[in-house]
């Protein structure tokens, strides 16, 4: 009997691998691939130098027993995970590492990790905390040295042409992921909150050509559905998270995550590249000034007005605002976020949350059954 | 506003009122006080207070700390003063040179740091009702109790407050970075970021030089004052003398046993981050040297021994002065110092505006934290320091104390302490706690593990492996 997967089925299951097929076969081919782990990367870099841009992840991973050697308890514990999978030798497929001061928690991560299980190439991208005209100035000029650091350590050109190109191949991904979550605006949305985080994980996780191609039969396939029945549309904002069960579990008590301004998510695709600067400056422009970060320090009331946005464009009935503990950046943020949006009238459920942790599913649950209560009930 | 029970509600209960309401009784102190008189001051105190003062009033420091308090109630008054005459108070953060804004005639600095550990540890409830009105705002417990108390105190409404903030810690924290954003943003007040890239290649050096005039332009528009070249270089000439005296204590600090009270390091960093380039903290300084140079010449020291010689790599704990600093002196462990000593000013030349600014901005550059945490690489620098000043120092061990808001230094102290154990045999004790919190660890617990760490490790190995010279 033939089984057929539909080409949603084959994305949801190709990004549940942290080492997927795509990349074993980009592996197979001679390729190379370079982790990243901050959204201030551009990836279209890596990309036009002819390598497979890979942005690291730990899919939910509880355990960080070696990592625990070397980052500490106070240390967030996605970034505690992250480096479990790269001391353990999941990550040993990469050929390359990019660092960036994301925050404080990620430079310890990368540090341990150079410290104890040195990557090959390693590269550190350094990423100022302000749009200033001299810190666009400076980060541009470090996405310059980027490229020659990536043409020294690969023996590759990362060449104008060769920019331009990897800027169209990874502006159509990002523009694939706008589709994607315009289709989750309607009433009846296309796609539950698991299912666009899993389309969102694959696109910094295989060759942009392949995403297209599979993208394009994701979008055929789910155009003109729509779920229907669930309790409340909802959207989350915060750190870091890659959880796909942390959003079944959410939506599986039913709320429907329909937006969010995620680290692994909109933050990292929302606002289209300018096509009329030089190369370089468009994707400084794209990569810092749009940035919607917190780990930009003037920048709260944008990061607002983007939630506000999206919270009247989506229809979103409640936001749930999470960080993981020991974040400072998002745990801050995230007080003035829901302060702002309960001026709004907008409801809000902010939650610190262990990440991976199996052990803060059923309070987590608990407190997101309570929130429901509180905002309603569209079914 | 509503404000929280259990916050204060008037000015007078705000942290900066009662810090200095404790500093007015200690004005009137006269600076040859007497044992007889010292036990009376502290008996009138209530237990907080008096916990302090018996550490300050100690005969070893008792000089030294009458003057360093009433160089702080000089600092605190003239933020006072700057409200009613509308001049701009400008709170900064620890790792800032105050001496910028004293170059201004219409801006004083005030440093949250010092007035959370002035709080923390000389206050009855050592500052904690502001600590949980930051928590009761939502403010996560991970962030750090040295700015997020004077901070809580400010966002209460009810306290003294600032007109602007200077936040020089982007690139070196990000708990204190997020937490004046907030503040500024809650208080509606300017916040002004100075950014140290982390990068220490000339590159590097350049854009922190162009960050820094640019806040200096930007202060001088927001003040409506060009910094004169003239009061700049009052300032930077007794900046420049503050460092000699800084040294001479280094210098002090190497003989063995260490005539240098251990709570002189507290104070050291207390006028750099205050007072630095004004005559008081140069007085300060040299009543620290004089009272060093007197115990050395007449071979004082309070334990029959000197056991250890400890380099403090991060911070101390500030919630019990005579519980830490007077406590291990007696036992035979010397402090010598921690990360906030370590800002090894040069003299900074006074030929003109634009190099005595560009000797403060170096200055700014190479300030604690900033130079370890925004570096390139938080531990190969925050290491070359410490290797750097326990060879200088002879000390035989280091002590990391595990203030939980720290994730910088916790993300990488495990390179740190196998590296100082590789390059130079030292051994290094983790402990944890807050520093500002004294609910987190009790001293007699931190006291039990020193203590423990010393006779069981370090005593045993310099038996062992290497004498104290």
């Amino acid at each position: 009997m033939t089984v057929t997967t539909s080409a949603l089925e084959e994305a949801v299951r190709v990004s549940e691998a942290v080492e997927n097929e795509y990349v074993k076969r980009w592996k197979e081919g001679g390729g190379q691939v370079v982790g990243y782990s901050c959204v201030t990367t551009p990836p279209e870099i890596i990309d036009a130098a002819g390598l497979l841009p890979y942005r690291i992840r730990a899919l939910g991973n509880p355990n960080t027993e070696i990592a625990d050697a070397h980052l500490a308890r106070f240390n967030c514990s996605f970034c505690r995970s992250c480096l479990q999978l790269g001391l353990d030798g999941t990550f040993d497929f990469l050929d390359g590492l990019i660092e960036t001061n994301g925050c404080d928690h990620l430079r310890g991560m990368f540090e341990n990790w150079q410290y104890v299980k040195p990557v090959a190439f390693f590269h550190y991208v350094k990423v100022p905390h302000q749009t200033t005209p001299e810190a666009m100035e400076y980060y541009t000029e470090e996405l310059r040295l980027f490229a020659k650091a990536l043409e020294a350590g690969f023996g590759t050109k990362v060449t104008r042409p060769k920019l331009k190109k990897a800027i169209e191949r990874q502006e159509a991904v990002r523009s694939k992921l706008r589709e994607v979550y315009a289709m989750r605006e309607g009433d009846a949305p296309s796609f539950t909150g698991t299912e666009a985080l899993s389309l969102f994980l694959l696109a910094s996780a295989m060759p942009a050509d392949d995403y297209l191609a599979l993208i394009d039969r994701v979008i055929d396939e789910r155009s003109g559905t729509g779920i229907t029945g669930y309790r409340a549309r909802l959207m989350l904002c915060g750190a870091a998270t890659d959880e796909l069960e942390l959003i079944g579990e959410i939506e599986d008590v039913g709320g429907l995550v329909v937006t969010d301004s995620l680290c692994y998510g909109a933050r990292a695709f929302w606002k289209p590249i300018r096509t009329d600067l030089e190369p370089i400056e468009a994707l400084a422009e794209l990569y810092l000034k749009e940035m919607l970060c917190p780990r930009m320090y003037e920048d709260f009331p944008r990061r607002r007005d983007f939630v506000i946005d999206e919270v009247k464009r989506a229809g979103v009935d409640g936001v749930m605002v999470m960080h993981n503990k020991f974040c400072d950046v998002h745990g801050v943020d995230n007080v003035q976020l829901r302060l702002s949006l309960e001026k709004e009238g907008i409801p809000v459920l902010q939650l610190e949350k262990e990440y991976g942790s199996k052990a803060d599913i059923g309070r987590i649950r608990t407190r997101v059954q309570a929130f429901l209560e509180r905002i309603g009930d569209r079914s | 506003m509503t404000i929280l029970a259990g916050a204060p509600r008037t000015s007078r209960e705000g942290l900066f009122e009662r810090v200095i309401a404790m500093l007015d009784m200690v004005r009137s102190i006269p600076d040859d006080l007497s044992d007889e008189e010292s036990e009376g001051v502290i008996a009138l105190m209530p237990p907080d207070v008096a916990e302090t003062l018996e550490g300050f009033l100690n005969p070893r420091v008792r000089r030294a700390s009458i003057a360093y308090l009433k160089m702080i109630g000089k600092w605190m008054d003239e933020a006072r003063e700057a409200k009613e005459t509308g001049k701009k108070v400008i709170l900064v953060p620890f790792n800032f040179v105050p001496e910028l804004i004293h170059a201004f005639e219409n801006a004083v600095p005030l440093t949250s740091e010092v007035l959370t550990s002035l709080g923390a540890g000389a206050i009855e409830g050592k500052g904690h009702r502001y600590w949980d009105y930051a928590m009761g705002l939502g403010i996560p417990d991970h962030l750090c109790s040295s700015s997020t108390i004077e901070l809580g105190s400010m966002l209460t409404g009810q306290d003294f407050e600032a007109d602007a903030i200077v936040s020089s810690t982007a690139g070196a924290c990000d708990a204190n970075s997020k937490i004046h954003e907030f503040v500024a943003h809650y208080l509606g007040i300017p916040q002004f970021i100075l950014e140290k890239p982390v990068d220490d290649t000339e590159r590097g050096r350049e854009q922190f030089r162009r960050n820094f005039y640019r806040l200096v332009s930007n202060l001088e528009e927001y003040i409506g004052e060009e910094i004169s070249e003239e009061r700049l270089r009052d300032v930077v000439e007794n900046c420049n003398r503050a460092a000699e005296l800084h040294y001479q204590l280094w210098e002090l600090k190497k003989n063995v046993p260490c005539p240098v009270p251990n709570l002189f390091s507290f104070f050291v960093y207390g006028c750099r981050f205050t007072m630095w380039g004004r005559p008081e903290a140069v007085r300060c300084m040299e009543v620290m040297v004089e009272e060093s140079r007197r115990r050395l010449e007449a071979g004082e020291y309070p334990a029959p021994r000197e056991l250890a010689r400890v380099g403090w790599l991060y911070v101390g704990y500030y919630i019990d002065y005579n519980g830490l600093f007077n406590w291990m002196e007696e036992q035979g462990y010397s402090y010598l110092f921690d990360v906030l000593d370590l800002f090894f000013p040069d003299p900074i030349p006074t030929d003109s505006r634009e190099t005595m600014l560009d000797g403060v901005c170096e200055a700014a550059r190479r300030f604690p934290m900033t130079r370890q945490m925004g570096a390139d690489s938080m531990s190969v620098a925050w290491i070359d320091d410490a290797v750097h000043m326990c060879r200088e120092m002879n000390a035989n061990c280091g002590i990391y104390c595990g203030h939980h808001a720290c994730k910088q230094t916790w993300s990488v102290i495990s390179i740190v302490q196998k590296e100082l154990m590789d390059r130079i045999g030292a051994p290094t004790l983790c402990l944890q706690g807050d520093a500002w919190l004294s609910g987190m660890t009790p001293m007699s617990r931190l006291q039990g593990d020193i203590d423990e760490f010393m006779k069981n490790v370090v005593i045993k190995r310099r038996r062992v492996h290497r004498p104290l010279r």
